[in-house]
This record gives structure tokens, C-alpha cells and sequence, in this order.
């Protein structure tokens, strides 16, 4: 009875298993959409970190020059990259040149492993930054999106950026090195077709992050210099493509509403708990995640606001 | 037989502490641990309630689960709260703080507290009869808090900073809101090598022979650098903070304002 009955189990098991195995390995869908002559952008949604969306909640690009593929952002996994390195090789018979990583967060520098070595660049602080964060931001997201990064590893690219002009091909590229959403932040203009790789400097329609943020008003400082330049389609890290410079009005609108309800909170003698809760103003009704990222604004920001705010007590 | 009489002795046990559960409500939260603690913080025979009026707020989740921030408001409470109890259910000492306050109501605590892990949060608060309301939270967490090096041990300098203290005392609607930051690693005793070392017993005084407006026993949940707020219903004619740590440091200071 038991004895004959095994071999069905077993062979329910393995079902079983194949299946599984099989429901656990989901692709990316990407899709590249051309925003300008021999420029593609391969926008993400604007939702947080999920096992459903598998952390494509980013935009990546890429550009032909002539001379080689120039990559924007590698995204948040290894199968991410490898996805984004098959559609830009359907999309051009040029080989991939370089790959500008704009900054070390993990949605941006995840998917490095797909490309070659020797073609990976980021600002050299940006280098620094991820060799000290990339282990943990790895480990959260394991904890965020699961089996997404199967395979993932950290890669501090070998490659140096430095700010100024990089030229490949036809195209003379613009590289701008700010500070305001992490400490080392690679804006890239492409001045052929204005196109503005804003990266995170920028999040368009979708509350912007903070966790290593120098400052909200150096950010919107540095925002009015990216203003001035004669952009025609701005693609941000987050969020649409724009063909005009609303985003940056949002962002500097954002930034200072932030500012403000942290600054005016600590001089009430709120609680981070209460600031959480704080009303967020209806014209921000269009930002996904606003509430979300307002509890880690306060837990990455509001202590030094507070700190401010009090007197040193004497002895 | 020993054996036998062990397994009598446990079936006794569970038939005993069932007896006792049964007169607390059903934990909405299905924490594990519900009734353990309120046995273990608030004793075998208290006598419980849900609350709103006991208002928690702490975030869904944890963005940082060495410095979750915790808010208690008391100011739909309907009397002067008595004895107050905080505990985060799934710490490896779920005890965070038990307060005392004085004549003077108060309104509203907050500090930051570690979690290890997912965990639901309780603040129990005692009235007069005796009963106890209970407001109940769940935080989400990466975790690892409470067995995370504090950063401030990491600064070389951090010495020079100890013990540097900065208040505030603001005005509100109704009373008086006292805010106040101590720079102190607040050692948990679970990271190898790093003794426990924070600051156990916090006193608000008032001086001149009145009652103490707070005393309060902090456990090793709360979070380093600890940033208080306390608010009372009444505006107090003086207060005093005063600290003692598990090494004997002793801290007291005047809290600013218009005192």
C-alpha cells in the first residue's frame, strides 16, 4: 500500500518543484522607446520596490554614437541588466561602448554584471560610495524584491568619470557631477538633441528619496543650474519623460515644501512620529509614494532639523 | 515517573495560564507573544483593554531599526494617566521604558526605539481603577537593531560629545512641551565586546520639595543619542532633567524656555 503509493508522490513532488522552479524565474518586460534621433529611454514605473515589479521602477537609456552604445544606468539586478543588454542589441548592431552609472544607488548600478568591465564608468565618489553601501543595499534588496536578484553582486566599476566633456562618436557629452540625492550624482546633457539624463537629481511625479541626501536646499540649488540648460526632453530617474522643465518646478516645489514642514516642525517641538503624519498639501496629490517617502525623509533628515532647533543646556 | 510528573506539572501550567488568558482580549495583531508580556510586564492577574484614546503612532515600517521614532499622545485620554508600560513584542528585551508621571497630566511621550525585527509595539496605560488601556502598533523591519554597533562608538571622537545635552521647552495650546537630546551610545550589551552602557532612570523635577513631574526606567530597546519629548497638560512652574546611566554617570540640567 505505502510502497506503491510512493513513487505518485514523488512524481507529484517533482511536478511540483519543475513548477515552481519554472513560477520563480519571472523576466523583465522592457521596452525601448526612441525619445530622440538614436536615443532610447526604458522607463520603469513609479512604484516602490516590490517582488511584483521585481524593482524595474527606474529609467535606463541608451544612445548611438557612431563610435559604440553609450548605457545609461545598469538597473536594480543582474536579470535587469542582462534584459536591458538583449533589447539595446535588438535595437542597434553597434557594440555597447560605455556604461555611465549615474549614482550607487541599487535600482541604478544593480544591473552591471550584464555588461563588459572594461565599458563601466561612475564619478569616482559615487565609486566610494558604493563599495561602502553596496553589501547592505544588497541584502535589503533581497529582503524587497526576492528571487529578482538571484545571481545579483555588487560592481564598483574600474572606470574613473571625471565631470567635463565626453566625447564618443558623434555625440559630445555633457558630464555634470552634483550632490543633492546622494553625495556623488552624474547628470548627463547630451547637447546634439538636448536630451537631460537627469537621473535622481530628478523624480517626476513620484516623491523623491533621501537616505544619503547631503541637503534639500543644495538640491534645489542645484536643480537652477540644470534649469539653464537648452533642454528639449528631460528624462528623469524616476517618473515620464518630460518635453518641457515642469519636473524641475515640481522638484523645487517639493523640496521647499519639505524643507519648510521640517524646519517649521523642529521650531514647534514636534516628534519625528507626528511630522510623519504630517498633512501633505493637495497639489502633490499627482506624486506617488509621497506619504511613504515622507516617513524616510524624517527618519534620514528630521534629527539634524531637531538638533538645530534645540539650545546646547548648560551644566 | 519524574518524566510523568513533568508532563502533569505542564499540563497543569497551560491549563492555569489558559484560565488567565482567557480573561484578556484577542491580540488583533496575533502577536505570539501578547499575553506572555502583558503577564511578564503587567502581571498574571491585570486586567486589560484595547484603547484608541491610548494613540501609538510609529511608522509601518522601519526605515531605520536602530532609531524607530515612537509617539504616545494621552490627550484624548480621559483622566490623568497613572503608570505607563512600553514594549516591542519580538525584542530580545522587549522592555522599553515604564513611566511614572506626577500630578500634572501627561499629555504626550516620544523617543526612539530598535527593533531586531517585525514586531507589533504596546504601550499600556494604567487608570485609576487599575485597568489597564492598551494601544498596539506593528512596525515592518529589515531588523537588527538592538545587535547593530552603535555609530556613535564608531566616531573616535565621540568622547568629546558624551553627555552633551540640548533641550527646548515650547509652548502649546494647552501646556507645555519639553524636548530634549542626549548624546549617549545607549549600548545595548547584544554587540560582542560592548558592554551595556545607557542611561536607565530618568527623572523630570520640579524642585523645591514638589513632586516629580516624570520618573521613568528605560530599557535596552531605546535607541542611542535618545531625543525625549514629554508634554503636560498644565504648564509647570520649573523643570529639571535629571539621567543616570549603568555607570554610575549622573546628568542634570534646567530645561530652557521661559522657566
Amino acid at each position: 500500500m505505502i510502497s506503491a503509493r510512493v513513487p505518485r508522490i514523488l512524481a507529484l513532488l517533482v511536478a511540483w518543484l519543475a513548477g515552481t522552479a519554472a513560477a520563480q524565474a519571472p523576466e523583465y518586460d522592457l521596452a525601448a522607446r526612441a525619445i530622440a534621433p538614436g536615443i532610447w529611454v526604458v522607463e520603469g514605473s513609479t512604484e516602490n520596490f516590490s517582488r511584483g515589479n521585481g524593482g524595474n521602477i527606474v529609467n535606463t537609456a541608451f544612445m548611438t554614437t557612431g563610435a559604440g552604445v553609450v548605457v545609461i544606468d545598469t538597473g536594480p539586478s543582474r536579470r535587469y541588466g542582462e534584459a536591458l543588454r538583449a533589447l539595446i542589441e535588438e535595437t542597434t548592431a553597434e557594440a555597447i561602448s560605455h556604461v555611465l552609472i549615474t549614482h550607487h544607488h541599487p535600482d541604478h548600478a544593480f544591473g552591471s554584471q550584464a555588461f563588459e568591465p572594461a565599458t563601466l564608468y561612475m564619478l569616482d565618489d559615487a565609486r566610494a560610495a558604493l563599495a561602502r553601501d553596496g553589501e547592505a543595499f544588497a541584502d535589503n534588496m533581497y529582503r524587497m524584491i526576492g528571487d529578482w536578484m538571484r545571481g545579483t553582486e555588487v560592481v564598483v566599476p574600474d572606470n574613473v568619470l571625471a565631470p567635463g566633456v565626453l566625447e564618443v562618436g558623434r555625440r559630445r557629452l555633457q558630464i555634470i557631477a552634483m550632490t543633492g540625492h546622494t553625495g556623488a550624482d552624474l547628470v548627463v546633457f547630451e547637447p546634439l538633441s538636448g536630451v537631460l539624463f537627469a537621473s535622481d537629481m530628478v523624480f517626476h511625479n513620484r516623491a523623491l528619496t533621501t537616505p544619503q541626501s547631503p541637503g534639500l536646499l543644495g538640491w534645489r540649488a542645484e536643480l537652477e543650474q540644470l534649469a539653464e540648460l537648452p533642454v528639449t526632453v528631460l528624462v528623469p530617474g524616476h517618473g515620464p519623460v518630460s518635453t518641457d522643465l515642469s519636473p524641475l518646478r515640481q522638484m523645487a516645489d517639493y523640496l521647499t515644501w519639505l524643507d519648510t514642514l521640517l524646519a517649521d516642525s523642529a521650531r514647534a517641538g514636534l516628534s519625528p512620529a507626528e511630522v510623519m503624519n504630517a498633512p501633505i498639501p493637495a497639489r502633490f496629490d499627482g506624486i506617488s509614494e509621497r506619504r511613504y517617502e515622507l516617513v524616510r525623509t524624517t527618519t534620514h533628515l528630521y534629527p539634524d532639523y531637531e538638533k538645530r532647533a534645540l539650545s546646547l543646556l548648560p551644566e | 515517573m519524574n518524566i510523568l510528573i513533568n508532563i502533569l506539572v505542564f499540563v497543569l501550567g497551560c491549563l492555569l495560564s489558559v484560565g488567565v488568558r482567557a480573561a484578556w482580549p484577542d491580540d488583533p495583531f496575533g502577536s505570539p507573544m501578547w499575553a506572555y508580556n502583558i503577564e511578564r510586564y503587567l502581571g498574571s492577574d491585570a486586567r486589560v483593554v484595547h484603547d484608541d484614546r491610548v494613540n501609538l503612532r510609529v511608522p509601518e515600517f522601519a526605515e531605520d531599526s536602530a532609531q524607530v521614532p515612537l509617539t504616545v499622545d494621552l490627550s484624548a485620554f480621559p483622566e490623568a494617566p497613572g503608570q505607563i508600560v512600553a514594549w516591542v513584542d519580538l525584542n530580545p528585551v522587549p522592555h522599553l521604558f515604564s513611566a511614572s508621571p506626577g500630578p500634572q497630566p501627561l499629555t504626550l511621550l516620544a523617543l526612539n526605539f530598535r527593533v531586531q525585527q517585525a514586531t507589533t509595539v504596546r504601550v499600556a496605560v494604567q487608570d485609576r481603577e487599575g485597568v489597564w488601556h492598551i494601544g498596539s502598533r506593528y512596525v515592518d523591519a529589515a531588523g537588527g537593531g538592538c545587535t547593530a554597533p552603535s555609530q556613535t562608538m564608531s566616531n573616535p571622537d565621540w568622547e568629546r560629545h558624551f553627555g552633551t545635552i540640548r533641550g527646548g521647552a515650547f509652548s502649546r495650546a494647552e501646556g507645555m512641551r519639553y524636548k530634549v537630546n542626549v548624546m549617549h551610545p545607549m549600548d545595548s550589551g547584544m554587540v560582542g565586546n560592548i558592554p551595556a552602557f545607557f542611561i536607565g532612570e530618568v527623572e523630570l523635577r520640579q524642585g523645591n520639595g514638589q513632586p516629580l513631574l516624570l520618573s521613568m526606567a528605560l530599557s535596552e530597546s531605546a535607541a542611542e543619542n535618545p531625543m525625549f519629548v514629554f508634554e503636560f497638560g498644565q504648564r509647570p512652574p520649573r523643570a529639571t532633567l535629571w539621567l543616570r546611566d549603568n555607570n554610575g554617570n549622573q546628568f542634570e540640567r534646567r530645561l530652557g524656555g521661559d522657566l
